[in-house]
């Protein structure tokens, strides 16, 4: 089977498809009386992807439901569990069908690399349609604000005036790729930006955000991408069931293109393994899960994600997650 | 009388600025004539002791307003200057056509930005001025209300700039403040000026608050005809507590706090004695991002998670609404002409004041220039800590602020400076002039909005002082408006009498029930301690010279029960880690004014003084009067030196306290209805008289000891217990230890006796809610059924029982006693478990911190 691309280029099929199991599970040391929920969870439409199949499954069985779409268009899922409960399961399981391969190919065209960084900020000097939505991503937001001048200090390495932006973020990734140490249990939601900056090491949600602060340091619009990755095994082993992670990374907006990926945790654009769940401004817009409880006593959280591809694909090393 | 003109004004015209009350040539404004022929009339003698008098009024009613961490703590009193601050009806009619315009407008405004955002499409508002302010809350975007306006309360605070005309100042809209201060400005300044305001033709402010009811009661979802309207205030520590106690009351809406409130069902629930309420309306003196943990300020316990989601369904309807933060923002002065040209075609009525956003390159250029001349603010934070006076700062600082407009220009506007209209103050019997900032109070109404006639008026507490603030010690101004052409009408008063609103026990919110209950048992605490520590001080007072106990041992079993009583282990007791003290006055002092002994007296009133203000929505003025004498009292005598402290000096003391205490006591009797909660308030009294008692009962009559230190302890008992007249009345005898207990344990008719508290307990606890089921007892009702029960099954002969194993104690009033003590603290617990604790803590699902 063939496709036609964008180009008109005759490709081999390039969409793949994915099914993903996600079950998030809090256990209480008390009986939880009853608590309001939100969550992030069922992924949105976005370029090259598509929702085919979506399914919830929550226990205790919640006495209130609903979706709803909020500010940035992400899918939210709110419930209310009003009985005494010790356990709360969310399970959401979708299929997924992606197809990035052109939209990839698009982010190396010249509409996108040629735009360097003084003609950008040149663009985004004045307000149009086309800009306004993405102008406020270069504004503060709650978790990557205030950032010292270090943060753009360690921008202003990759981004010069001429140089293109495109090239500067690519080169951007690659270098908190390697100045960061990849750590995980040394920060958590709410570890600041600064502390992040200061010990160079993290998890995925940082190192987005480090690069998040450093995009708008320069004044170019930036956002976080909460979503999947599919890990794959080391080569011979079979893959494990859970094995794989919820994952974040960063988008910047070249003005005249549009929003192009960059995953710092995997110093690599993101292709069909990286599946989008929703977008916001940090963090703090798209928590998988978050809740207002009423108990006494403590929580724990444990999180498994599995990815499995629907297609044999080749390819191409390693891949963090979170 | 004295007419001493010249005295009065001689300091006026030292810094001359554009007057309210004189030309520039100092002659009387035509507007101001009458109001200053009278002050003048007055004389400075009278001025003062009318001034006095508003003074007086002012604490007699318990109006305050509290300052953030205030040394003197709660409560500082509300300050009224005696000199109103007038406007002749011909210039107000344009000031609050101004007001109605800037109404409308900024209710476009924020159906505009919380819908398709035409404003920023169209380039009108930068889109920095609404997606950077805080206040832009991306979680109410797209939600309705229920409400044809989305701006319902909108207060605007005013200045006279250099050119005569009324500026706006300031936009306030999420829970703004004055409007029960300028009501009680009226009503007070009327009382003491009753001359002044019937001779000046000032219009009233009655049908405005009629129509502020009318518009809480129509905002209910689905037009409800009988809707229940809370009003939600952050609690007793807010700076405002008072107006929203005060209004709360006016209206006869409860007053509650978030964790009042439970969202269940997608709909919004009061908890309240009974049962979940559904609530219809909120009016919120909580500000935007508090509202809801679940979905805004995760950390705050202000608001109720899950509410903005009721909104979203309409089950509910909050006014303000929230989000209407946004509209608090200076960043959109500068726009605003634009706005009134792109929505109503129309050019602005009131003049602002001149302000350069930084967001642009031009103005941004401009300020960093110019900026030692100007005044620069936060678009999001107009808290006075937020602006910077630029002429005040030193070069570097003036650099280091250049530095933080030019990291985020788009946070930053700059404002002209400019010189304020100056009003006469009455100080110290002379007329002063001081900046002055009127705030002026808007509702919606029908098709359009309808404004307060006057306002508040703030005023810096210096002549050289430029900003006006109550946090800051400014004091306030009625602001009338004066109509030669008045007609008195009679406005009814609102009358809430056919809504369910708090109707009943039932519908008692749960924490006015809980603090009734403590009110109660403190109030029966204070009393029952102050009393036994007056006998015990007459006691010390005839045995000064006794310094060791063992010397004594009838004041030894009285020290004792002092420490028994008010539970400050170790004292005369001692216990597993320490011995009993041996400065028995140093002990004896600080059981009564160390108020961080936890279970002294002044520790005991201290929590009675707490537990009194959070509801302070129930009390009369007479309340007020009674609770400030008790004040008067106690306050000095803590704060003294201990050493200075004599028993005699202290006797006095708690003699004026104790009439105080039962005074108070009265008042509340009658005051506050069985319905609003009076009940919980008896049960609570009694209890904590009847667990108190059987601590004194156990320290002073289970011991047996020779029989004339027997007869001196059973008169202390009595003399504690204030039974000693009644005593001898009905025994007319020696006093001894048979009728004692007979009177004041068992006596079925004797209104202090132990088993007549027991069974008023009885009876209040059978009133409850949950007790009126057919059948078994409920488990509260149980314990205090039991201890009746004994008390009614003993005998005076069995509870005198002393066997031969321990001859020192009367072993079955000892054991009985026990078993009520135990019996009690069991009814208590089980009424709170009932009926305060309706959940658990509210917790986030994950710990995150965000600010």
């Amino acid at each position: 089977m063939t496709k036609v691309n964008l180009q008109g280029k005759s490709l081999v099929n390039t969409v793949m498809d994915f099914l993903i199991t996600h079950i998030t599970e809090y256990s209480y040391s008390e009986e939880v009386v009853f608590g309001h929920n939100i969550a992030t969870i069922k992924p949105r439409q976005s370029p090259g992807q598509e929702l085919l199949e979506y399914h919830v499954d929550i226990d205790p069985k919640p006495s209130e439901f609903s979706e709803r779409k909020d500010f940035f268009g992400n899918n939210l899922t709110r419930f209310s569990i009003q009985k005494g409960h010790k356990r709360l399961t969310v399970t959401s399981a979708c299929k997924i069908s992606r197809d990035y391969s052109a939209i990839k190919e698009s982010f190396y065209s010249e509409k996108s690399t040629q735009v360097t960084l003084a003609s950008a900020l040149d663009s985004l000097s004045v307000n149009t349609m086309e800009n306004f939505e993405p102008k406020q991503f270069i504004l503060d937001s709650i978790l990557i604000k205030n950032s010292k001048a270090n943060i753009k200090e360690y921008a202003l390495e990759s981004f010069k005036p001429n140089r293109s932006v495109f090239e500067a973020t690519k080169e951007l990734m690659q270098r908190i790729f390697t100045d960061f140490s990849f750590v995980s249990g040394f920060t958590n939601v709410s570890t600041p930006l600064d502390v992040v900056m200061e010990e160079k090491k993290g998890v995925c949600q940082d190192f987005a955000q480090i690069g998040i602060a450093c995009l708008r340091s320069v004044g170019l619009p930036a956002r976080y991408i909460s979503g999947y990755i599919e890990t794959l095994p080391p080569p011979g082993k079979p893959k494990l069931i859970g094995a794989d992670a919820s994952h974040a990374w960063f988008a910047v907006f070249i003005p005249g293109f549009g929003w192009v990926d960059f995953d710092p945790t995997n110093n690599k654009i993101p292709e069909n393994q990286h599946i989008v769940v929703g977008w916001g401004r940090d963090y703090y817009d798209v928590p998988p899960l978050k809740g207002v409880v009423y108990s006494s006593g403590t929580s724990k959280l444990s999180v498994s994600v599995d990815i499995r591809s629907l297609n044999n694909t080749d390819t191409d090393g390693q891949i963090q997650s979170s | 009388m004295k007419v001493d003109v010249e005295s009065l004004i001689e300091n006026y015209f030292e810094g001359a600025a554009y007057d309210e009350m004189f030309q520039d040539n100092r002659d009387v404004k035509d507007t101001w004539k009458n109001l200053y022929e009278i002050i003048k009339k007055l004389g400075t003698e009278e001025l003062i002791s009318r001034q006095r008098e508003i003074d007086w009024n002012l604490a007699e009613n318990g109006i305050t307003y509290n300052v953030y961490n205030d040394p003197n703590g709660l409560n500082r009193p509300w300050s009224l200057n005696l000199v109103p601050f007038i406007m002749h009806k011909n210039e107000w009619n344009k000031v609050e056509k101004g007001l109605q315009q800037r109404a409308t407008l900024l209710d476009l405004v924020v159906k505009d930005i919380y819908g398709d955002r035409q404003l920023l499409k169209k380039g009108i508002i930068p889109h920095e001025v609404i997606f950077g302010h805080r206040g832009f809350l991306r979680q109410c975007d797209g939600i309705e209300f229920n409400t044809d306006k989305y701006l319902s309360i909108y207060a605007a605070d005013l200045s006279r700039g250099p050119d005569g005309r009324m500026w706006v100042v300031n936009d306030r809209a999420q829970a703004p403040s004055g409007m029960g201060y300028s009501l009680e400005n009226r009503t007070i300044a009327g009382r003491v000026l009753p001359n002044i305001y019937r001779n000046i033709h000032v219009s009233g402010q009655d049908q405005f608050l009629n129509d502020f009811n009318r518009l809480l009661m129509n905002a209910a979802p689905e037009n409800k005809i009988n809707p229940t309207v809370v009003v939600l205030t952050p609690g007793p520590h807010n700076e405002t507590y008072f107006e929203h106690a005060y209004l709360a009351s006016y209206y006869g809406f409860p007053l509650v706090r978030g964790s009042d409130l439970v969202v269940r069902d997608g709909k919004l629930w009061m908890k309240s004695l009974k049962a979940l309420k559904q609530v219809d309306v909120v009016y919120r003196r909580v500000d935007d991002i508090f509202v809801d943990p679940l979905e805004l300020r995760e950390d705050s316990y202000l608001g109720v998670a899950g509410l903005l989601d009721v909104v979203r369904r309409k089950n509910v309807s909050i006014l303000n609404p929230i989000g209407i933060g946004i509209i608090e923002n200076s960043g959109l002065i500068p726009f605003m002409p634009a706005i009134a040209k792109y929505f109503l075609d129309e050019k602005l009525i009131l003049p602002q004041i001149a302000t350069w956003w930084c967001g642009q390159k031009k103005e941004l250029d401009h300020v960093l220039s110019d900026i030692s001349k100007l005044v620069i603010k936060r678009i999001d934070k107009s808290n006075r800590e937020s602006i910077v006076f630029a002429e005040f700062l030193n070069e570097k600082e003036l650099e280091t602020l250049k530095a933080k407009i030019k990291s985020r220009p788009h946070l930053y506007v700059a404002q002209e400076k400019i010189k304020f209209s100056t009003v006469p103050n009455l100080v110290q019997g002379k007329l002063e002039p001081r900046n002055m900032v009127c705030r002026a109070f808007t509702i919606a109404k029908d098709k359009g909005y309808t404004v307060m006639s006057g306002g508040l008026v703030r005023v810096s507490s210096t002549k050289e002082n430029v900003r006006v603030s109550n946090q800051r010690g400014g004091t306030s101004k009625d602001f009338c408006i004066i109509d030669e052409n008045l007609v008195r009408t009679k406005v009814p008063r609102v009358d809430n009498t056919n809504t369910v609103v708090a109707a009943g026990l039932n519908d008692l919110p749960s924490l006015t029930a809980e603090n009734l209950y403590w009110a109660g048992r403190y109030i029966g605490r204070a009393l029952v301690t102050s009393r036994h520590l007056r006998m015990v001080l007459n006691q010390m007072a005839n045995n000064e010279e006794v310094v060791n106990l063992e010397q004594n041992t009838k004041l030894s079993i009285l020290l004792r029960s002092v420490t028994q009583l008010t539970n400050t282990y170790p004292g005369f007791v001692g216990d597993k880690k320490e011995p009993a003290v041996s400065n028995l006055k140093d002990e004896l002092i600080s059981v009564i004014v160390d108020k961080h002994k936890v279970g002294s007296l002044a520790h005991t009133l201290a929590m009675f003084s707490n537990s009194y203000y959070s509801i302070r929505n129930l009390w009369s003025t007479d309340m007020w009067r009674v609770f400030e004498s008790i004040h008067q009292i106690w306050d000095p005598i803590i704060n003294e030196d201990i050493k200075l402290l004599s028993y005699k000096k202290l006797i006095k003391v708690l003699d004026r306290l104790i009439t105080r205490l039962i005074a108070f006591m009265g008042l509340i009797e009658e005051s506050i209805l069985v319905d609003q909660g009076l009940l919980l308030y008896f049960i609570g009294l009694n209890l904590e008289r009847v667990i108190l008692n059987i601590s004194n009962f156990q320290s002073m009559l289970t011991v047996v000891t020779e029989d004339y230190i027997e007869y001196e302890i059973l008169e202390a008992m009595l003399h504690s217990h204030e039974s000693l007249n009644i005593y001898r009345y009905t025994y007319r005898s020696y006093i001894n230890i048979n009728s004692v207990i007979s009177l004041i344990l068992l006596d079925t008719k004797y209104a202090r006796s132990l088993t007549y508290l027991v069974k008023r307990l009885k009876k209040d606890i059978a009133h409850l809610p949950h007790s009126k089921v057919k059948g078994a007892l409920q488990d509260y009702e149980k314990p205090i059924f039991e201890a009746f029960s004994k008390l009614r099954l003993v005998s005076v002969e069995d509870l005198m029982f002393v066997s031969e194993d321990n001859v020192y104690l009367r072993e079955r009033l000892n054991k009985l006693l026990a078993e009520l003590n135990k019996l009690l603290y069991g009814t208590s617990k089980a009424i709170s478990d009932t009926y305060f604790n309706h959940v658990d803590d509210q917790s986030q699902l994950t710990r995150q911190k965000f600010s």
